[in-house]
């Protein structure tokens, strides 16, 4: 590990290796993270304060060659497993949530969605430029009516042929008006069952950005639009997984999204560690360092319990989900992930929220402007609550886990 | 807070003329990045308001800087103390050097400040005061070069 690793991060990756197998190739793969995050530091706290998308986020992933870094080796990716692709998360949850963002939308919403449903020809076309960099990822589930519950979705599909007509509109897409290629999902036209996933180019006819919504209370440096497709032609190759079972392909990558989620907060938790003991130790007031008034310490001792109790969490749950990956047919073990997902969101999203309010609170008045290391982590976790299901919709799930699907209460 | 940053530079010019270009107070005085009024005091000490750019946050600042340490044609230190816009400085910058056409110049800077810039952080300060110091060094070398 490079120097400039942050050593709690670093301590982590240690204590991993001893319970399970990080390879030299992993330790390689996350000194490019690393450095790739330090490159980001400036552009991204500038770019937060012009509430302008962080074009150099796509730009230096490309230049480290971590675009894709769980594709598959075959189709150009790192291959990363997932308690690789989570660290490597959680190491740019550092710099913010922003760049998670924008990561997690296109590596686990986007590339392993098509990598897990994607037929060989599909794979070729869109894993091998996601890789490289050359396109950009989204993925469209929301609408404007539709958020926690898909059924509720009003973008439907006309199929003539070969062909497939899409029409609707897409709401709070993260990447939405800078990616290539985008995993849409719809109704058969005037039916509420048997939704289809659809990989919709943006160069595609009928397709517009409506709105870059600017108007947001943070996560200014991740791009967040509004779609529309007006009879926006797709082919049946075009069709990710089976036709009629959409829900399943937009339930997995949630799944996968949840894992990079509760990752980048383990970042922004680690940040804001590292931060507070920064400041704690060097501002002095009531003469000597405010980090020796115990109620200032009751704040660090909060951040650093939540960090490694979120921490282990996540990462049972990547490693669950590896178990996952290697027995896809393993409805149990599904199960399971999905559930421990659940939780690993729920918690870690909670847990860097509070921090991060810690955080603010230990920057005092300065804490409160947007030029404090500290202040877009609380703005930002916010939505961590809510965006890849919310923390009601969270515990709903854990909940109906404990008592048994007739308990469901979203269905 | 503490930041401390390193790097080395190739000179195309002798490695007495890099020595006495560094030592000299006139030369550090041009070199000074938006600096608004620069005097030369008689020993040898350099008085400057300049501004100090922190991407959106710009402080005005005091600033004195003595050469000191003189080893010739080998080491010299750079002292600089600032205060302005709620913030202070402190820097200290040692240069050796070694080699000759190429004069290889490795220098040293350790700063504190306290204050509002303090507050940034230093992951944010280390990568602006990286961006800025880089923009330094091209406008020093460049000048030595280009020094008859």
């Amino acid at each position: 590990m490079t120097a400039s690793m942050e050593s709690l991060f670093e301590r982590a990756v240690n204590d991993l290796s001893r319970l399970t197998k990080i390879t030299d190739e992993d330790r390689n793969l996350l000194e490019q993270v690393d450095q790739a995050a330090n490159e980001l530091v400036v552009s991204e706290f500038e770019k937060y304060i012009e509430r302008k998308f962080n074009e150099k986020v796509p730009e230096v992933l490309k230049k480290y060659g971590l675009m894709g870094v769980p594709i598959l080796k075959k189709y150009g990716g790192k291959g990363a497993k997932p308690l690789v692709h989570a660290l490597s998360i959680e190491r740019f949850g550092q710099v913010g949530l922003g760049v998670v963002t924008f990561i997690d939308v296109h590596q686990s919403l986007g590339s392993l969605t098509i990598q897990q449903w994607g037929n060989e020809e599909q794979k070729r076309r869109y894993l091998t430029k996601a890789a490289s960099g050359e396109t950009i990822l989204a993925y469209a589930l929301t609408e404007p009516e539709a958020g926690s519950d898909p059924a509720s979705m009003k973008t439907s599909y006309r199929k003539e042929g070969n062909s497939y007509y899409i029409t609707g509109s897409k709401y709070l897409i993260s990447n939405g008006s800078v990616a290539d290629s985008i995993v849409v999902f719809a109704y058969p036209e005037g039916q509420r069952k048997g939704m289809s996933a659809f990989i919709v180019d943006k160069k595609a006819a009928g397709f517009s950005v409506d709105m870059r919504l600017e108007e947001k209370m943070g996560l200014f440096t991740s791009d967040t639009s509004m779609l529309s497709f007006d009879n926006l032609q797709v082919s049946k190759d075009d069709v990710l997984g089976e036709e009629g079972k959409g829900l399943n392909v937009a339930y997995s990558a949630l799944l996968n999204g949840r894992i990079g989620i509760a990752s980048g907060c383990l970042g922004v938790m680690e940040d804001c560690l590292n931060q507070v003991k920064e400041r704690t130790s060097t501002r002095v007031q009531h003469g000597k360092p405010i980090g020796k008034h115990q109620l200032v310490q009751r704040h660090i001792a909060r951040i650093a319990s939540n960090l490694e109790s979120s921490r282990w969490l996540v990462y049972q749950t990547a490693l669950k989900k590896e178990q996952y990956d290697g027995n896809m047919s393993e409805l149990n073990l599904r199960g399971e992930v999905d559930r421990i997902s659940a939780i690993a969101k729920y918690v870690a999203s909670r847990a860097a929220f509070e921090c991060a309010d810690s955080a603010v609170q230990l920057f005092g008045g300065f804490g409160y402007s947007i030029l404090s290391p500290v202040a877009k982590h609380l703005i930002d976790t916010r939505v961590a609550r809510i965006y890849e299901g919310t923390d009601e919709i969270m515990e709903l799930k854990v909940a109906s886990t404990v008592l048994g699907r007739e308990f469901e209460a979203y269905s | 807070m503490q930041l401390r940053l390193e790097g080395a530079e190739e000179l195309s010019i002798p490695r007495e003329r890099v020595y006495q270009l560094l030592t000299n107070p006139d030369f550090i005085a041009r070199s000074l990045p938006d600096a608004q009024e620069v005097i030369v005091q008689s020993d040898g000490t350099v008085e400057a308001k300049i501004k100090v750019g922190i991407s959106f946050v710009t402080a005005n600042m005091q600033i004195k800087l003595k050469i000191t340490d003189k080893v010739p044609n080998q080491h010299a230190r750079l002292m600089a103390e600032g205060s302005g816009s709620g913030s202070t400085m402190k820097i200290t910058s040692d240069f050796d050097l070694d080699g000759d056409r190429p004069t290889r110049m490795k220098w040293k800077a350790d700063a504190e400040i306290t204050g509002l810039m303090a507050g940034m952080g230093s992951s944010i300060l280390k990568g602006f005061s990286e961006k800025k110091v880089r923009e330094i060094f091209d406008g020093i070398k460049k000048a030595m070069e280009g020094q008859p």
